[in-house]
């Protein structure tokens, strides 16, 4: 081989390593943005398929074949998918009524309406969907078992420490969410006009 | 060399980046359920004795827990596999009390639920077959006499109801046990033409 075709060869060869590095950092760049986005959108979104009504959300088709692929997946992530379990409608609060996120240094007054329904439960949990363990072994309130006002309202206190009336205890946890179950409800077929106005409020008392 | 020229190469290495991200981002959607999902009462299911109601544990009694699962309500499973015949329920209803069941593949769907309002007269009477194994049940049912029974087609040969009973007070907790031993789940044989 002369020296006057070794060079353009080694050029071409250049060239095209150069284009192979080129497809190479498109792909890998295209797969971790890729994956940055789904990652993104299933810690922090709620899926087409999520009904909003103040700081509750619920997912009334979750076990259902019909469910659109960006809800499945946030569920399965999540790990809510398991909340179809049983035959109630299931609402998940994260957060207070002002859009903030629960801080487990805080007290927290949950008050208000609850939609028409036969049974309902109020019930801390951890972000897992486990019970948190406290001395009290205090987990949540049925509607049968809640002290109630004169006027038949009544207010739940959340707070590490013990409250008068209804009070969930914190336990030791870090974070927390509440989980409100309606059994034989009649919010099953309209549940998209549900309103904040039909559901408790979460409001955030003292802290520290 | 024009800035468009310069520009060209940029802009096309940007649509590839793009376009990647968005095939990934799609195949990531789709396959996460696949991956993550692993149903706790399917898993739990998989242990428990057939045609039989086996009682959910409790969170944090040390046996693996349903998460998010209602801790006043006493739950549950009921394993079936329609492929030797159908699967019969019954419960007597009575006292006001929440009975609930719901009817899932082992993929974690719920194809039906129900709770002890549509009893009638006090019994709930269920009957999950398959689409073969219900033809073969009309076939043989008595015209001057319709049966009573709900007939659920299942849309899988495998599957499980989970019975969900609830207690209105802590103390009422070894009564609505109680009440979910006492509905029946058992295999049943459908009588061919």
């Amino acid at each position: 081989m002369s020296l006057s075709t070794a060079i353009p060869r080694r050029r071409a060869l250049r060239a095209g390593a150069a284009l192979l590095s080129k497809y190479l950092t498109a792909g890998g760049a295209g797969v971790l943005l890729g994956l940055a986005v789904t990652f993104a959108i299933v810690e922090r979104g709620k899926g087409f398929a999520a009904a909003e009504s103040g700081p509750w959300t619920s997912w009334p088709r979750g076990g259902t074949p019909d469910l659109d692929p960006y809800t499945r997946a946030i569920l399965a992530y999540s790990g809510k998918m398991a909340l179809s379990g049983s035959a109630g409608i299931t609402f998940v609060a994260s957060g207070d009524s002002w859009g903030a996120e629960f801080d487990s240094a805080c007290d927290y007054v949950i008050e208000g309406e609850i939609p028409s329904a036969r049974y309902w439960t109020l019930t801390l949990l951890s972000p897992e969907g486990i019970p948190i363990p406290n001395r009290a072994n205090r987990h949540g309130f049925t509607s049968s078992e809640i002290l109630r006002a004169s006027g038949g309202g009544f207010a739940v206190t959340v707070s590490r420490n013990a409250r008068p009336g209804n009070w969930l205890p914190l336990g030791r946890s870090s974070r927390f969410i509440l989980v409100l179950n309606l059994y034989d409800s009649e919010l099953g077929a309209s549940l998209s006009s549900l309103s904040a106005g039909n559901m408790p409020r979460i409001l955030k008392g003292r802290c520290g | 060399m024009s800035l468009v020229d310069r520009l060209l190469p940029a802009l096309l290495w940007l649509l590839g980046v793009l376009t990647v991200a968005g095939i990934t981002h799609l195949v990531a959607i789709f396959a996460l359920p696949k991956i993550l999902m692993k149903d706790p009462y399917a898993q739990i299911a998989m242990t428990a004795k057939p045609a039989e109601f086996t009682l959910l544990p409790l969170s944090g009694s040390g046996s693996p827990a349903i998460p998010f699962a209602d801790p006043a309500l006493v739950q549950a499973v009921c394993p079936y596999d329609l492929t030797q015949g159908a699967l019969r329920l019954h419960a007597d209803t009575g006292g006001d009390r929440l009975l609930t069941l719901s009817f899932r593949t082992m993929e974690g769907e719920v194809f039906y639920s129900m709770t002890d309002l549509a009893a009638q007269q006090g019994k709930m009477d269920i009957v999950v077959l398959t689409a073969a194994q219900l033809d073969a049940a009309e076939a043989n049912d008595d015209e001057d006499n319709p049966s009573p029974e709900l007939r659920l087609i299942a849309p899988q040969k495998k599957g499980m109801v989970i019975a969900g009973a609830l207690a209105l007070f802590p103390g009422e907790r070894g009564e609505a046990e109680e009440r979910i031993k006492s509905v029946s789940c058992m295999a049943e044989p459908i009588p061919q033409e």
